[in-house]
């Protein structure tokens, strides 16, 4: 499960746009679906999926994204982390105008790179409309792009990775690695109560790397594993859900856990909370709400936005025994947006502990969110500082 | 001492006299006031567009433009731009607020007009300042106890209200400034005419008074870029991208300008990348273009305005040389007590710099006002005709000031020193006893046309050269030496009219006649001056009148000629040349369905930038323009067969502006600027045009269509078939037209009465400054008469002691009036009938590059004569009530 739902006041000294409300409105269409229209296609059970067909878009769909994110290094040792993320919000599916402007869905990128031998973290964000081209997402094969920024399929058959800003660059090439797979029962992840509030949702879950990465103009030759999450719905969130927490977790054993943790407004946790568990062979097995614990641990830290994530989390799979603790190498990897105050925490992280008693490590990412305000509050964004 | 002896023999005097003073003061009032009113106008029409520019195009710093926009499936290829700085792609445009009276109208009538700016508001953040202060939808309850931060609101935002901007082509923002002013709320629906298509649209948030916000005093609208698009039927292009250029280094730091080297430099780079038919641009660019085009038109307004000022320092000669006179027995008693003739000079150069100070302090107050009617003036003028922007009001600077008193007080000091040195000479003991007198000449010196003929020369001379920078500098240096020359010449003409008028006057008043005669003969080196200070006023009127009234002539002529269509279609915004407004499709069908339509001949125009210079573009059916259009050719000798030739080819007509401007004749080819880059055309013909001076190069619509796309027409010329009735026509095709579209129809008469009505309205202000200038002449007779009788007291004295009547003293002064009057409207007439040739042949050439017609008003030019010569008779009435009581005076 990913997107984010967060919610900060501006702090003083931050510089905002005026008008700027993107993602203000794209956060309420995320998460409330005040338009969704029922030209939409919900996510229904019994969803087929094929590759690589269905990397490429969903348009019939009302939400989707495409979520990169990987440990990689350089040759000297050096660590890094990076994220991009190409998403696609359908707005209106039959726009009346027949101006190539007309906003049939918004899109919107996200790029960070994190450095934690050097104290790091850049990150910087992209929106836009389709219009002339101007970004977009094929639906005969898989190429997704957002100005410049793209994620696309080679004739290889490995995702290409581009995207560079004033100080954080990617380039990367990733082999897909495992098969694709497949979250929760019978091709759908429910996300809520209601039948629908579900999303498709896959993922490339341990996937060769190497390119280079390059942060505040410095580049690195790194190579390392990813972790691709395609999802796509209509109706993802329910009223009273405050946010989660996701993790992807490369475990040394060859193993992988995927888990998300919805929370509620009153701080218990939402039934509907999942994940899955790849072995080495790729073969997977849905772990639904009662069959993991996930407990907050470590002194909470304080991001510039005024939200408090836990700094790491203690992981319980009981029935495969086990037991991991997740942790970061870098406190300050909140993705602050600047359009309309969106803030979340979406950083690597490394994991020590035991499999069934015997020591086990790994590597992933963790994601936060929720963390400030409720999702009520998207609705009161201010404009202006 | 000095400063006593002015305090007690100046500026006592000054005061004691306020009805000379306040004349003079009063007269470089004008003189200045009209100066500087003219220059702030002028100022100001080109400001309200510069203004505009800035506001309009943000913080953006290069503009990428191509001519008729830029096809948008361009921009994925020019995503490199973002090395330079965030691109945000604009459409730009004027609508029109509907009002219910405009409905059936039968000719535009005057409307609302909004700048609508439509862009990505996703991104246009980073281009543009906007605050939104409400959105419609908010939490209203909330809204009253709006947090604040710093100074500014908090506007609450609603994503619903959001989203419908971004998606319904019925969504706009307006202005809370707009709001106010026509009782929208948020939520408020409004029509908007755009071109002939009427459309609806809902408030969805209000914009506080920053950024683009504050464009044309309010009237701005903000919208998508999509629903602007459609709403302009512009779709499929852009009309520009503004790129705001990022500080060096790469960072976007919205909160410091890029220096105007980075600005150069990054101009050069983007433009050495764009591909063909697109070109960057600043909007300080875009700004000199339209200052150059309206170059002639301003300086025509400011050399008219300087002949006020002139006619006003002869003001300040009458009122010095009055002050000399009327006291030339204490000057010879200063002179005896041991002043010297220096210190007696100072004393009343001060005197006219005293006055040139009071009278310039006026004079800028009166000018701030002049400027403000004018600007209204003038600024309907500039936007009919050249680009349409609402002037700026105008803008006082202390520049101004410093130039007010830079011209005012020197001049004045100028004016003045004929008659200071006069009071220097005067000899002590003969001005006690009072046996000195003026100098009175009754023959001509042969030597005093020597050097009027050398000016006269001269004149003849400057106007043969050609224009500086398309300005004709040369041509109004030879209209100043014309006047100059004239005017040294006066004495020898009134001597002349002197001799001539004498028996007349005998026989016609008798005694009286005969008197005024003998004064007007005896101060003819006093009266000169103001005779040619009236001559000079008065012939520029004449002149003016002249080149107006052969210009309407030719305007007349050529439009009956030209405009031979029976009806004429135009969307219900008036178009300006480039302001993009169209005919839509369903419009012209309706046009085109009407079974009394012959043909029908579209046409379009686009700005188009032709060797730096802003020139108009447009596409016209040839076809139809050959079979059934009156166009007059000036070249080649068969115009008509030259235009059927070029029909379908790529070959242009041009107007006989753009023909002279740029020196293009038939035959020759120029190269314009087409979407696809650069394009040579053959020049087929030059015809006659009297609406654009810019020039105007014109091709056939499928040419048209194959370099600057298909853009939809911006007007319609209708022939109807044999024995249909036009009025019946237009009633018809209004009646089809939906609710939807509002067009304008015109018949050929109703056109033809609408062209000239425009042509009248733009040379009003020409008239109203006329009538400033011959308002202060008017004061100089008054003066100068004034003079005379304080000279001639004694004089009067006797011709009372010998029985005159007070009735006939002051017809003898009401007759030299009269006199001085007519002989100055006879030099004015011939003045002006030289200025005037001037004027169409060498000044209207040079700046316009249009052929106009001679033709005299004769009728005019009799009634103005009259006119004046009444005029000068009552202004004479003040100086010959002053004649009488001095004469009593001296009796007792």
């Amino acid at each position: 499960m990913k997107s984010d739902a967060g919610i900060r006041d501006r702090g003083p000294g931050t510089r905002t746009p005026r008008l700027a409300l993107g993602l203000a409105a794209l956060a309420v269409a995320l998460s409330t679906g005040i338009n969704a229209q029922p030209a939409w296609k919900d996510a229904t059970a019994g969803y087929r999926f094929a590759f690589p067909r269905d990397h490429a878009s969903h348009p019939d769909y009302r939400i989707e994204w495409w979520y990169y994110t990987g440990n990689v290094a350089s040759a000297t040792g050096r660590r890094f982390g990076y994220q991009i993320t190409f998403f696609r919000v359908g707005v209106d599916p039959a726009p009346v105008n027949p101006s190539r402007w007309a906003v049939r869905d918004v899109f919107m990128a996200h790029l960070a790179v994190s450095d934690p031998d050097g104290r790091r973290y850049r990150f910087d964000e992209r929106l836009s409309r389709a219009g002339p081209g101007l970004s977009g997402a094929a639906t005969d094969r898989y190429r997704v792009w957002n100005d410049d920024w793209t994620a696309s399929l080679d004739e290889a058959g490995r995702h290409v990775l581009s995207a560079a800003s004033a100080n954080a660059a990617v380039s990367l090439v990733l082999d897909e690695g495992k098969a694709p797979a497949v979250n929760g029962l019978d091709g759908i992840s429910q996300k809520g109560a209601q039948a629908g509030n579900a999303s498709h949702y896959y993922s490339l879950t341990r996937m060769p790397t190497r390119g280079t990465i390059a942060i505040d103009g410095e580049r690195f030759e790194v190579s390392g594993e990813s972790w691709m999450d395609h999802e796509f719905g209509t109706s993802l969130l329910e009223p009273g859900q405050q946010g989660w927490d996701w993790l992807s977790l490369q475990l040394s054993d060859g193993h992988e856990l995927m888990l998300y943790q919805l929370r509620r407004g009153d701080g218990s946790r939402d039934p509907r909370s999942s994940g899955t568990l790849v072995d080495a062979r790729g073969r997977t097995r849905h772990l639904a709400a009662g069959d993991f614990v996930l407990t907050p641990a470590g002194q909470p830290m304080a991001m510039p936005s005024g939200a408090r994530y836990p700094s790491g989390w203690r992981v319980q799979v009981p029935r495969d025994g086990l037991d991991l603790t997740v942790s970061t190498p870098l406190a300050d990897q909140e993705l602050r947006t600047l359009g309309a105050g969106i803030a979340y925490w979406e950083g690597m992280v490394q994991v020590t502990g035991t499999a069934a008693g015997a020591a086990i490590g790994g590597r992933g990412y963790l994601e936060m969110t929720g963390y400030k305000g409720s999702l009520g509050r998207v609705m009161n964004l201010t404009t202006k500082p | 001492m000095t400063t006593r002896l002015f305090r007690q023999f100046i500026l006592r005097r000054l005061v004691s006299e306020p009805g000379r003073t306040l004349t003079t003061v009063a007269g470089i009032a004008v003189g200045i006031a009209v100066v500087i009113g003219i220059q702030l106008t002028n100022a100001s029409s080109v400001r309200g567009f510069e203004t505009a520019l800035d506001t309009v195009s943000g913080k953006a710093s290069i503009e990428i433009t191509g001519t008729g926009g830029v096809d948008e499936t361009q921009l994925p290829a020019l995503g490199w731009l973002r090395e330079f700085g965030a691109a945000s792609p604009v459409i730009e445009g004027d609508m029109a607020i509907v009002t219910p009276a405009m409905s059936r109208a039968s000719r535009p009538p005057r409307t609302e007009a909004v700048k609508v700016l439509g862009v990505d508001i996703l991104r246009d953040r980073t281009v543009r300042d906007y605050a939104v202060s409400a959105w419609l939808g908010a939490d209203q309850a909330r809204d009253d106890a709006r947090p604040t931060r710093g100074d500014e609101a908090v506007a609450t935002l609603s994503s619903q209200s959001f989203l419908e901007l971004l998606t319904s082509p019925q969504s706009l923002v307006i202005t809370e400034k707009l709001a106010r002013r026509r009782g929208y709320t948020l939520g408020s629906e409004i029509q908007l005419l755009a071109g002939d298509r009427v459309q609806t649209y809902i408030v969805r948030a209000l914009l506080a008074d920053v950024g683009p916000a504050r464009v044309m005093d309010g009237n701005f609208i903000l919208m998508d870029i999509a629903a602007a698009q459609l709403a302009f039927d512009r779709l499929g292009r852009i009309d520009r991208l503004d790129v705001q250029i990022a500080h060096a280094g790469g960072a976007l730091d919205t909160s410091q300008a890029p220096t105007s080297a980075e600005l150069a430099a990054a101009e050069t780079a983007i433009g050495a990348r764009l591909p063909r038919g697109l070109t960057a641009t600043t909007p300080a660019r875009r700004g000199r273009q339209v200052e150059k085009m309206l170059a002639a038109f301003h300086l025509n307004l400011s050399a008219l305005s300087w002949v006020a000022l002139v006619v006003g320092l002869f003001l300040v000669y009458n009122t010095a040389t009055v002050s000399v006179l009327a006291r030339r027995e204490e000057v010879g008693m200063l002179r005896a007590l041991g002043v010297t003739r220096r210190q007696v000079q100072g004393l009343f150069l001060a005197e006219a710099a005293c006055l040139g100070a009071v009278g310039t302090a006026l004079g800028i107050g009166l000018g701030r006002l002049l400027a403000d009617g004018a600007v209204g003036v003038t600024g309907a003028t500039v936007s009919r005709l050249y680009i349409a922007a609402a002037a700026a009001p105008p803008d006082l600077s202390w520049a101004h000031v410093a130039l007010a008193f830079a011209i005012g007080v020197p001049l004045s000091v100028l004016a003045a020193l004929v008659p200071a040195r006069e009071a220097s000479r005067v000899p002590p003991t003969a001005a006690i006893r009072g046996s000195d007198r003026l100098e009175t000449r009754t023959r001509l010196r042969a030597s005093a046309l020597v050097l009027p003929a050398m000016v006269l020369a001269a004149a003849s001379v400057l106007a043969s050269l050609g224009p500086v920078d398309g300005r004709p500098l040369f041509a109004y240096a030879s209209a100043f030496a014309i006047i100059i020359g004239v005017s040294l010449l006066v004495p020898a003409i009134i001597f002349g009219a002197a001799r001539m008028l004498a028996r007349p006057l005998a026989s016609v008043l008798g005694v009286t006649g005969r008197l005024a005669h003998a004064h007007f003969t005896a101060a003819i080196p006093r009266l000169a001056i103001s005779i040619a200070a009236l001559s000079v006023a008065l012939s520029m009127m004449v002149a003016i009148a002249i080149m107006v009234g052969s210009f309407r002539e030719t305007v007349v002529y050529w439009v009956g000629q030209t405009l031979q269509a029976d009806l004429f279609v135009g969307p219900g915004v008036r178009p300006t040349t480039g302001s993009g407004q169209s005919l839509s499709p369903e419009v012209l069908a309706a046009v085109r369905a009407h079974p009394q339509v012959a043909a029908v001949d579209t046409f379009r125009t686009l700005d188009l930038v032709y060797q730096g210079n802003l020139v108009v573009l447009g596409a016209g059916q040839f076809d139809v323009v050959r079979s059934h259009g009156g166009l007059l050719f000036k070249a080649p000798a068969d115009g008509a067969a030259a235009l059927a030739r070029a029909i379908g080819t790529e070959s242009v007509i041009v107007s006989e502006a753009f023909a002279s401007k740029y020196g293009v004749a038939p035959g020759e080819a120029i190269t314009l600027a087409t979407m696809q880059g650069d394009h040579p055309f053959a020049v087929a013909a030059v015809y006659y045009d009297y609406a654009v001076d810019r020039g105007i190069v014109v091709m056939d619509r499928p040419v048209f269509v194959r370099y600057f796309g298909d853009l939809p027409p911006a007007s319609a010329a209708v022939y109807l078939k044999d024995g249909a009735d036009p009025d019946q026509v237009r009633d018809e095709m209004i009646a089809a037209l939906d609710e939807g579209h509002r067009a304008f129809v015109f018949t050929n008469r109703a056109l033809r009465t609408e062209v000239l009505r425009i042509f009248d309205s733009t040379f009003a202000i020409t008239y109203a400054l006329e009538l400033i200038a011959i308002a202060v002449a008017m004061f100089g007779v008054a003066g100068t008469l004034l003079t005379l009788v304080i000279e001639r007291r004694r004089e009067l004295a006797m011709l009372r002691l010998v029985g005159a009547l007070t009735r006939q003293v002051q017809r003898v002064v009401v007759t030299e009036a009269a006199l001085i009057g007519a002989t100055s409207m006879a030099i004015g007439l011939v003045m002006g009938l030289a200025l005037s040739l001037l004027l169409v042949y060498v000044i209207n050439v040079q700046s316009f590059g249009w052929t106009i017609q001679f033709r005299v008003p004769v009728p005019f030019l009799i009634q103005v004569s009259l006119a004046v010569v009444a005029a000068t008779a009552l202004a004479g009435f003040y100086p010959a009530r002053r004649a009488s009581r001095l004469a009593v005076e001296h009796e007792e």
